[in-house]
């Protein structure tokens, strides 16, 4: 006997998704999913956020590994709340493990929320999170075939960050490589070229992250 | 390896839809795979493979039908099919695609026996 399902495999992931995206909009909160390779930064980046946001608007963080607490234990410095999530053998985050971690965050009393997704870009590239957009990274020394590599990841990110600006010198990156492949891949999202190190071009993203909050806010009034 | 997690959702959903309907064993499993959610084949199968094992899906076959993107273009509004490295809307030439589907994977059916059935396989009929 033969049955007839049709049904997303996704539908249960996609549900708690929308309903952590509801939970935060209830709570004025704006939620990004940083994804990138493991390396290009995504800690850093969101413990200079933190500093640069504080003391006006705070954040919190949920950050995802397969093992140890180290970020967690990095961004407790910065941020206002920070929970680590071990995926245990998981290769990204799952909607439900954001809900868990979700409600063991105080989000009244936050601005913004970073997800640190697994450092991985093929697996989280399919999981919504309920996250508000989506922050594509990569970083000079990966080379500059990253976007052409990597397209799934690239082509759903609202923003690109090309972090370790200050090695283009350095390391052979051609950084007309990456635009020709943005530009048959994702002309929506605008490429913010930063150091967390330096600082170099971290005011640009400050901006967009205050841009976006805003024009969130706008939308929904 | 995604495709683990995957597959655990499928496996539960396959369950649930042979328990509503009286399947006793599922021999077959029929999903629609989008390109974009980049599942390998193989690992899909050896994953569900391991997740059906000791169920009444244990054994069963995976067919898995490849399916093809569908993207909206939010500059101009056009329907079209994305490559998977080049999402330039044939339109407008900008490359600024909402997926309209292609990421998702779709369990399309499952085939199995029904108790009676499995019954009578059992006695070698």
């Amino acid at each position: 006997m033969k049955i007839k399902v049709i049904e997303s495999v996704l539908k249960d992931n996609d549900a708690v998704a929308r309903a952590n995206r509801a939970a935060m909009d209830a709570a004025g909160v704006t939620a990004l999913n940083i994804t990138s390779a493991p390396g290009s930064g995504k800690t850093l980046l969101l413990e200079k956020t933190a500093e640069a946001l504080a003391p006006d608007g705070k954040c919190a963080v949920l950050v995802g590994d397969l093992q140890t607490a180290r970020d967690a234990e990095r961004l407790a410095e910065c941020a206002s709340d920070v929970l680590q999530i071990n995926t245990g053998r998981g290769c990204h985050l799952s909607a439900a493990q954001v809900s868990e971690g979700l409600a063991g965050l105080a989000l009244d009393r936050v601005d913004f929320l970073f997800i640190e997704n697994v450092g991985n870009m093929v697996c989280p590239a399919g999981f919504d999170l309920g996250e508000h957009a989506r922050v594509a990274m990569l970083s000079v020394p990966e080379g500059d075939d990253k976007v052409a590599k990597y397209p799934t990841l690239f082509q759903a990110a609202d923003v690109i960050l090309l972090n370790k600006i200050d090695l283009t010198g350095m390391l052979e990156f051609d950084m007309g490589r990456v635009l020709n492949d943005l530009h048959k891949i994702n002309t929506g999202a605008p490429l913010i070229e930063i150091s967390c190190r330096t600082g170099a071009g971290f005011d640009r993203w400050m901006e967009w992250l205050d841009s976006f909050k805003k024009a969130r806010a706008r939308s929904k009034s | 390896m995604h495709e683990l997690s995957l597959a655990t959702a499928l496996i539960d959903q396959v369950l649930a839809a042979a328990s509503l309907n009286g399947l006793a064993r599922v021999e077959e499993v029929e999903v629609d795979v989008g390109v974009l959610q980049l599942v390998v084949p193989e690992a899909l199968e050896a994953a569900f493979a391991a997740v059906s094992a000791d169920t009444i899906a244990s054994g069963a076959v995976l067919k898995q039908i490849e399916v093809s993107a569908r993207a909206r273009c939010r500059c101009c509004g056009r329907d079209y099919q994305p490559e998977f490295r080049i999402y330039t809307c044939p339109g407008c030439g900008r490359a600024d695609a909402e997926i309209l589907s292609g990421r998702d994977i779709i369990l399309k059916s499952i085939s199995g026996l029904e108790e009676h059935e499995v019954a009578h396989e059992d006695q070698g009929h």
